[in-house]
């Protein structure tokens, strides 16, 4: 069973989660600029991968997210996160 | 929502239902899910980037005349700008005789490399960067990557400068 106390320490470590990959990904953006630039088109490729890769996890965190607060207001207990 | 006497709510704040003190209140959800959008919006630009790295081959290079072969004894320098007159290079005679040239932009950040007298190495001064000028290669303080890498060709007596190699 959820609840509110349980819901606002998960929401904000994934929202910490959510923001570092994400700063990950404009490290990968960075580098994929500096390899374009450098004709180094064998990182381009990977560079991208892995930046979609960072973003299925960014999606699959925020449906759990979104899923337990749908779970969690079907208890009744309310909860905003 | 009414802020008048008469209970009717003012034009202005149909057009701005948020009132001031809930402006600055975002929750975590929203941020998470402003977040993921911008990791979207990072994925496209990188598959921008991609695409747009993978279709911008390296062109033709132009053939230009640098300087008459004779005129650079060895360990001295001339320096000159290709492909383009953004690009510039320095072409160096090393102790062993043979012509080299390279881009003279540092790869660490940018400054231009500089000869040192009496060795085969190209200075930064920079950060103290230094590379071998036989191959390119970094010798020394920040720089990770080589130097760009002048294609040269001596025919009649001159220098050509015929393609870059990165």
């Amino acid at each position: 069973m959820e609840t509110r106390a349980q819901g606002l320490p998960l929401f904000t470590g994934i929202c910490f989660l959510i923001g570092t990959l994400v700063v990950v990904q404009l490290w990968l953006l960075a580098a994929a600029l500096e390899a374009a630039r450098s004709e180094m088109p064998h990182v381009l490729v990977p560079a991208t991968i892995a930046s979609l890769a960072l973003l299925l996890v960014n999606a699959g965190l925020l449906w759990y997210v979104v899923d337990f607060d749908r779970r969690l207001r079907r208890q009744g207990e309310g909860g905003d996160g | 929502m009414s802020d008048t006497p008469d209970g009717k709510i003012p034009r202005w704040r149909l057009d701005f239902p948020i009132r001031w003190d809930d402006d600055h209140y975002v929750t975590r959800r929203e941020l998470a899910k402003f977040l993921t959008l911008g990791s979207a919006l990072l994925v496209g630009a990188t598959g921008a980037v991609a695409i747009w790295g993978r279709r911008a081959r390296p062109g033709q290079y132009p053939r230009q005349r640098v300087a008459e072969a004779a005129a650079v004894p060895a360990g001295g320098t001339l320096l000159f700008r290709y492909p383009t007159e953004a690009d510039p290079c320095i072409l160096l005679r090393l102790s062993s005789g043979r012509l080299v040239a390279y881009s003279q932009v540092c790869t660490h950040l940018s400054c231009a490399v500089v000869h040192e007298p009496g060795s085969d190495e190209l200075f930064c001064p920079c950060h103290h960067g230094a590379f071998d000028a036989v191959d390119g290669r970094p010798a020394a303080g920040p720089p990770t990557r080589r130097l760009p890498r002048i294609r040269l060709e001596e025919e009649g007596g001159d220098v050509y400068a015929v393609g870059v190699e990165v």
